[in-house]
């Protein structure tokens, strides 16, 4: 199998492992929690969770640079904490609030962090794969050499897109590494039902770019690969394809139970390696206490408690500014023979673009 | 305020005939009632004691009380409870003999919008666009002819005058008779798309023969034989029988000629019933006898209505020719003239004075062209012009 | 007074297209034209013919046949700060790139709740009447214009088409310029001024008359403007002539001003009416002008078939002027002009 060599001389410190032991703990309450608020109804629509993706998570996160851009699709809650977006930002979105990142327009599909490099979650598969052919476009119209990570899952390999955007970022040699999430299920459906080359990074080759296949749960190889194909994509505008293997505890979403399509064995056999506990065991190997690592665990609990009450106490956005943000500043004029205060006005909505949600 | 016409849709108290708390008994005549055609004698269909509502001169919609009639100790109901009353009545109020029709005016916005800045009442505008929706220049010109009508109308009391470049200018409320002739003459204009054809008929022989009889006690004018002639020809000709309405011929079973007649300061159109089958002399008895009605104001709107084709005659006040406006919901209406004595060509090609009289026939274009015109004119003089058919 | 001399020159649509396209390019470090045969080939209807030798490849970048790659790739640079115009050769090809359209770039202002925007361009000409037959003569307009987030214009001369062209490059939020086919080839005078920029949201009243309003945009003003001067001469009838120039924003004022003055109106369009612009306005003109009209309003579009091949089936199928003609008949309860 394709699988990378793990990189057994880690290329992390204790302190640098510990670190992301933080993170992958907290995405992992911070999902547990979103569940248990969604089911409690204090999160609507679709709600995609990553329990089980941690270390691909995690892993090409720390491999990418500040200035360096994320676009993934809907199951982005993880990617956005990892980025370092506030889990009180994150929640607050999922609750629909004037504090979430995207002020409660966009929800869980939605996040985003400019400020942080994250242009997005989206909800349509594949959609991000052009956009982000066109952010790597802007990178090296800017002179820039910054590079542009866009997750996508397994079942996106199949749309025309996928190929669209391969084809233009080879052609064009965008930096760009596409990052296939291969988590067994696009949805229901398993790889192997799904795409008649079930070794997704292959698909590379027909564009002439480099594709590989690393041990998703195994962080280590994670950020080595990552940090590999991302420093070709910055330095020589080498696009490609990373297809990192990994498993979602949860269903689809939450109204998925996820067990239509593949046996409680399957789960309880992938969670008993499950990538908290490698890193875990790793971390006790380097000399942490479990006292160390369950305070960490509390920590984590804490935090997201906050988000919670962070959430609660955030305003839901005023119902007349539910055009806010749609059109840029200078529009209202536009519009202005269209909507009231016109004599002629239909009940049109008002289009102040200002920052303030 | 009874519906004593079919086309009424308010009358006005003219003079009450019984006091006020007075005991009246079944059939008494209560008061005159002025409609948009005539003004009428109402009786009471009930005894009991006079309570009067609405005083003389006083206008009102059909349905509105103008009295109540009650019984020994019952008090007429209050005043909060009458406009239910009123709005029961016309529902309540008895069909009479009026053909059914639509009460919704067809009228653009724009239209409605225009007709209450000008205060028109669209119920009496005619439509000219598609279905007959009144369009803004129906109401305009509705507007327009009301106000050129206005001035027309003779003084009566209680005129308002107002003082401008063209003097004092009088201000008369046309009657209801006035006003329904500026509002159905209106309409006529503004909808019916009018054209004239135009003969003249030799009468000499015709005037011998009405000699003739009158010396044998069967008077008749020129008019009822025109009367006689146009039943005739109105029978072949059922286009000219008929009437444009909604998008539709609309062909009449009986040929009723209404026959114009002027009144003081109004213009009251009698009908002659089955004018075709009538004799001519029994088409002048009824004629004189409505006239006199008219003159005397006792004719019933009855007797007003009904007309499917219109004869106007000015021949007696020595006009020779004119032109006539269609009546709404009729095809066409002839204008007759005086006959005159003129040096004509005859049969045999030698001049002679020959008594020639015009007949004008106005037509919607809508129902009746001018082929179909000509023929029916055609045939009325072809009639006149050999009486001794009419009178077989 | 001395009067203003503005320089301007006659020049067909199409320059027009470029002239904007150049002055732009020329302003704007951040603009970019992409699309299928800008490039090398000049355009497929030569818009951008000559830009290649003056901007280089990076800035007149040709793509793959691949709209929603493009697109897409289109709404990402916009996202980072770009200018990116990029041109479809035609409606009827946008199609598959509608997630990008309406999925992504009409929603990015308002879904990420105004932290980032899309500054994107798509040019691309509509229309029928060189016998393309079914899947080469639609006209969408409507279906973009409908979609909040999108801005939509669609230049009718020349003037407008240099005007609204530089207002969309300059305007941070996504707008699709619809061109057509058949107006490509027309000319006027265009102001040479580079800061000749037509504003967003204002209809212009492109002829004006007494009677009747033709609302109409594209090439659906130029019909209507010949059936204006061919109603004057033949019935007398005097007609104004509301070329709209933005679908969205719609300057519903200026449409409602001509109609409050002439109290009967005629929309027409090139696409199918049912569900189409002129669908739109006759629901916002009924409303706005309610009091004001003396007939229903009426409508002119494509026959709601897929466009025939045959030249016959094609002309009676389309907007044409007779059939303009014949509504302005209609809609005025003048009689039919006689065959």
């Amino acid at each position: 199998m394709g699988t990378s060599a793990p990189a057994r001389q880690s290329l992390l410190s204790t302190g640098e492992r510990r670190a992301l032991y933080e993170e992958m703990v907290l995405s992992r309450v911070f999902e547990t929690e979103a569940e248990r608020q969604y089911k409690a109804a204090r999160i609507g629509g679709y709600c995609h969770l990553s329990s089980g993706q941690e270390a691909t998570t995690a892993g090409v996160v720390r491999a990418m640079t500040p200035g360096d851009l994320l676009v993934t699709g809907y199951r982005c809650h993880g990617f956005a904490l990892a980025r370092g977006v506030s889990p009180d930002a994150v929640m607050a979105e999922l609750f629909g609030r004037s504090e979430g990142c995207a002020h409660g327009r966009g929800g869980s599909m939605h996040l985003l962090d400019v400020q942080r490099g994250f242009y997005g979650g989206w909800g349509i598969v594949a959609g991000q794969l052009p956009i982000a052919t066109g952010l790597a476009l802007a990178l090296v119209r800017q002179g820039r050499s910054d590079a542009v990570v866009c997750e996508l899952g397994d079942g996106a390999v199949n749309m025309g897109a996928w190929h669209e955007s391969l084809n233009l970022a080879a052609l064009w040699r965008l930096p760009v590494v596409f990052l296939v999430v291969n988590n067994g299920y696009g949805m229901g459906t398993a790889v192997e039902r799904a795409s008649a080359e079930p070794e997704l990074h292959k698909r590379a080759s027909a564009y002439d770019m480099p594709g590989e296949r690393v041990d998703g749960d195994d962080v280590d190889a994670v950020i080595e690969t990552t940090s590999r194909l991302l420093a070709a994509a910055r330095e020589e505008r080498q696009p490609a394809v990373l297809e990192a293997l990994t498993y979602r505890y949860r269903g689809h979403s939450v109204a998925d139970a996820g067990l239509a399509y593949r046996s409680k064995d399957e789960i309880a056999e992938r969670q008993s390696r499950d990538p908290l506990v490698r890193i875990r065991a790793q971390l006790l190997d380097a000399g942490l206490g479990d006292d160390d690592l369950d305070a960490i665990d509390r920590e984590a609990d804490e935090r997201v408690a906050a988000a919670v009450a962070f959430a609660e106490a955030s305003a839901e956005p005023p119902v007349d500014r539910l055009a806010f943000g749609m059109h840029a500043l200078g529009s209202g004029e536009q519009f202005a023979r269209m909507r009231p205060g016109s004599p002629f006005g239909e009940h049109e909505l008002t289009f102040d673009a200002g920052l303030g949600a | 305020m009874p519906r004593l016409s079919d086309s009424m849709e308010e009358g006005t108290i003219v003079r009450w005939l019984v006091d006020d708390g007075a005991e009246v008994a079944h059939g008494a005549e209560l008061a005159e009632i002025e409609t948009d055609k005539a003004t009428m004698t109402f009786e009471a269909d009930a005894g009991g004691r006079l309570q009067r509502v609405a005083g003389e001169g006083d206008t009102l919609p059909v349905g509105d009380p103008i009295a109540y009639l009650l019984a020994e100790g019952e008090a007429a109901p209050d005043a909060a409870a009458a406009p239910a009353d009123a709005a029961d009545a016309p529902e309540a109020a008895p069909a009479s003999a009026a053909p059914p029709t639509s009460t919704r005016v067809k009228a653009s916005p724009l239209a409605r919008r225009v007709a209450r800045d000008l205060g028109v009442d669209l119920a009496g505008v005619g439509g000219s666009g598609p279905h007959g929706r009144v369009v803004r220049a129906d109401v305009e010109a509705a507007a327009a002819a009301a106000s050129d009508a206005a001035p027309a109308a003779g003084p009566s009391d209680g005129a308002a005058r107002t003082d401008g470049a063209r003097g004092a200018v009088e201000i008369v409320e046309p009657t209801g008779v006035q006003r329904t002739i500026a509002r159905r003459m209106s309409e006529s204009k503004a909808t019916i798309p009018d054209f004239q054809v135009r003969t003249e008929a030799d009468v000499t022989a015709l005037l011998a023969l009405r000699r003739e009889l009158k010396q044998a006690g069967r008077g008749a004018s020129v008019n009822d034989f025109v009367v006689k002639a146009c039943g005739l020809a109105l029978r072949e000709h059922p286009r000219a029988n008929g009437a444009f309405v909604d998008d539709r011929f609309q062909l009449h079973g009986r040929v009723n000629v209404g026959v114009a007649v002027a009144g003081e300061g109004t213009l009251i159109v009698p009908t002659i019933f089955d004018a075709d089958a009538k004799p001519v002399t029994q088409i002048a008895a009824e004629a004189r006898e409505l006239a006199g009605k008219v003159r005397d104001g006792t004719i019933a709107p009855p007797e007003l209505s009904g007309g499917t084709f219109t004869v106007s005659n000015l021949g007696m006040f020595g006009v020779t020719s004119f032109t006539a406006i269609v009546n709404p919901g009729q095809a066409a209406i002839l204008a007759v003239g005086a006959a005159v004595e003129r040096p004509a060509f005859g049969d045999d090609g030698q001049v002679a004075v020959r008594s020639l009289m015009d007949l004008s026939l106005s037509c919607d274009h809508r129902i009746l062209y001018g082929a179909d015109a000509a023929a029916f004119v055609g045939r009325v003089r072809e009639l006149l012009e050999a009486p001794y058919a009419l009178i077989a | 007074m001395t009067a203003t001399a503005i320089a301007s020159e006659t020049m067909t649509y199409r320059e027009a297209l470029r002239l904007a396209l150049r002055e732009e390019l020329g302003r704007d470090e951040r603009v970019f034209l992409m699309g299928e045969e800008v490039g090398v080939f000049d355009g497929a209807y030569k818009v951008s013919a000559g830009l290649l030798d003056e901007f280089g490849p990076d800035r007149i970048r040709d793509t793959p046949i691949s709209e929603e790659g493009f697109v897409g790739a289109g709404v990402g640079a916009a996202m980072l700060g770009e200018r990116p115009v990029v041109e479809i050769m035609t409606i009827n090809f946008l199609l598959v790139a509608m997630d990008q359209v309406i999925n992504h770039a009409a929603k990015i202002g308002a879904m990420f709740g105004g932290e980032v925007r899309c500054p994107l361009v798509i040019r691309t000409p509509n229309g029928a009447g060189n016998q393309l037959t079914a899947q080469h003569s639609q006209s969408f307009d409507g279906w973009f214009a409908g979609t909040p987030g999108l801005k939509v214009v669609a230049p009718a001369t020349p003037a407008d088409a240099k005007g609204l062209l530089k207002a969309a490059i300059r305007d941070d939020d996504p707008v699709l310029v619809i061109e057509n086919l058949r107006v490509y080839t027309t000319k006027g005078e265009v102001p040479l001024d580079d800061e000749h920029v037509t504003p967003i949201g204002r209809a212009n009243v492109a002829r004006e008359g007494a009677d009747l309003t033709i609302v109409s945009h594209g090439y659906a003003t130029v019909r209507a403007l010949a059936v204006a001067d061919r109603l004057a001469e033949e019935d007398g009838v005097s007609i104004e002539v509301v070329d709209l120039r933005s679908l969205r924003p719609l300057d519903l004022e200026t449409v409602a001003r001509s109609v409050t003055k002439t109290s009967r109106v005629l929309c027409v369009e090139e696409g199918w009416p049912s569900y189409g612009v002129t669908a739109e306005l006759c629901a916002r003109i009924q409303r706005a002008c309610f009091d004001d009209l003396d007939a229903p309003v009426e409508r002119v579009g494509m026959a709601e078939v897929p466009l025939p091949y045959a030249k016959n089936l094609e002309h009676a199928a389309l907007p044409n002027e007779d059939r303009v003609a014949a509504a302005v008949r209609a809609t005025l309860d003048l009689a039919p002009a006689a065959a």
